[in-house]
């Protein structure tokens, strides 16, 4: 079918952890797997499946190489989570992260990838990271740096915060303000859930939660979403108490009922043109083959009309939620999502 | 996540030296979706039969190196060697006599720093058959 759009899809290799850590795909397994979903892309995290990471050999960068050319995929994006936490007493100081982040941009530039997805200290809100993450200050120094080796900083902008939230344009107005626009913002499909997941809805009943009330959140989060209604949970609350929520439904309820919906698809239709990279992150994929709390149709209406240009990854974060109750089988849900994605694209 | 994986069942035995044993051994994986600096560690704690196992007892091998536990948590070990994703970093307790051949119950308590999340701590507890 003819695509009009230039958006690629990949896979972030992330999503088929638990085949790498239970030893069922080695690296290039999980390349396989994801050339077989369709994707023409993949990312990597160097620290999960690069074994030698963080030296990266010739010999390795060969047999990298020969996978990309074997499965006809193109690496795009490789992951630098900015550790800083090295020691019990003391963290990394601000030149031995910058150094250290210049690792990563090399090793991106010798794998091809022309992205790095780069923790900055306010990818998930400010004052949540316990450590103070690559800032504006590191990623002003780093900036030559990816200019010298082409790759550009991909700041995730994750739940709760938003693409549009301003704590993220410092980065944009240094890189403007050098002329060195390497960096730019992220979307992650995080910032679009709508309700509560059945992934997430199944595993905190497994660990003691009550299915009956978790899932009436998660029923009057959809209800208020397909009415285009703000869902707020002091509306509902009256009768959640009613059920007798214990300890674990509470702690979850707190974490599972800020929003109050879905970022705008407006505004990620008015910054789409000005995004480097996006994640299309799911838990789970219904009997329709839709995502279960995210609208993948809007989501990609708007990328479409806003004229993205580039990557959309899949990070299938499902696993980590499922597999307290069995294997989950990665390489399936990830062909799903690309199918999805592909009709997505084509309507 | 991987919480009850993070010990594993394989190549549980005692550690032998000139015919006689010389202490134990005890294989992990990480807590994590991820590799870390092995001095990401925060803490290894090793209870056997109930009993706690003195730290400075414990060397750990991984990646073909070893490393005693206590010098892992000293500021400024090396922040290039990795715990790799998905291996098995293998503790070893010195002691003399090793452990009596058979079942015994194994607590171990893992904790890792990482860059935005508060340093996870992974208890895992197994009957083990030691070789």
């Amino acid at each position: 079918m003819k695509m009009d759009y230039d958006i690629k899809l990949g896979v972030s290799l992330y999503s088929y952890q638990d085949n790498y850590y239970f030893h069922k795909h080695d690296l290039e397994g999980c390349i396989a797997a994801a050339a077989g979903s369709g994707a023409t892309g993949i990312e990597v995290m160097p620290e999960a499946m690069i074994p030698e990471w963080p030296y990266i050999s010739d010999s390795f960068v060969d047999k990298w190489n020969g996978w990309i050319e074997r499965y006809g995929v193109e690496p795009v994006c490789l992951d630098h989570f900015s550790d800083r936490a090295m020691w019990k007493n003391k963290q990394l100081s601000d030149d031995q992260l910058f150094e250290r982040s210049v690792w990563y941009i090399k090793a991106a530039n010798k794998l091809g990838c022309s992205l790095i997805r780069l923790l900055h200290n306010e990818h998930i809100g400010v004052g949540i990271s316990p450590y103070r993450l690559t800032d504006v200050k590191i990623a002003e120094r780093l900036l030559p740096i990816c200019a010298e080796y082409g790759v550009t900083m991909a700041l995730e902008c994750h739940a709760p915060t938003t693409i549009d939230d301003p704590i993220h344009e410092p980065y944009l107005e240094v890189a403007e303000k050098l002329g060195l626009p390497f960096v730019g913002l992220m979307a992650d499909f995080s910032s679009y859930e709508y309700c509560i997941s059945r992934a997430d809805v199944g595993q905190v009943v497994r660990k003691g939660g009550t299915e009956k009330i978790i899932n009436f959140i998660r029923e009057s989060q959809r209800e208020a979403y397909y009415k285009g209604q703000p869902f707020v949970y002091e509306e509902i609350k009256d009768r959640v108490e009613k059920m007798k929520p214990n300890e674990i439904d509470r702690e979850f309820i707190e974490f599972h009922t800020k929003s109050t919906g879905p970022a705008s698809y407006k505004v990620l239709k008015d910054y789409s043109s000005k995004l480097v990279y996006i994640h299309a992150k799911f838990y789970d994929i219904d009997e329709n083959g839709q995502v279960d709390n995210m609208d993948y149709p809007k989501i990609f209406q708007a990328l479409k009309e806003g004229g993205y240009k580039g990557y959309i990854c899949s990070e299938f974060e499902g696993n980590r939620r499922m597999n307290d109750a069995g294997w989950v089988d990665e390489i399936d849900y990830i062909r799903k999502h690309q199918k999805l994605m592909r009709k997505c694209l084509e309507d | 996540m991987y919480d009850e994986h993070v010990l594993t069942d394989e190549g549980c035995r005692n550690v032998w030296k000139n015919g006689k044993k010389v202490g134990y051994c005890v294989n992990l994986k990480i807590n994590y979706y991820r590799g870390l600096p092995i001095c990401c560690i925060d803490q290894i704690s090793l209870e056997v039969d109930g009993e706690k196992v003195d730290p400075s007892s414990m060397i750990l091998q991984h990646n073909g190196k070893e490393y005693p536990y206590l010098e892992i948590l000293k500021d400024d070990f090396p922040t290039d060697v990795y715990w790799l994703f998905g291996e098995k970093l293998r503790v070893v307790v010195k002691r003399e006599g090793g452990i009596d051949q058979g079942r015994h119950h194994v607590k171990v308590t893992l904790g890792t720093r990482r860059s935005y999340t508060p340093t996870m701590i992974s208890v895992c507890e197994k009957e083990l058959t030691f070789a």
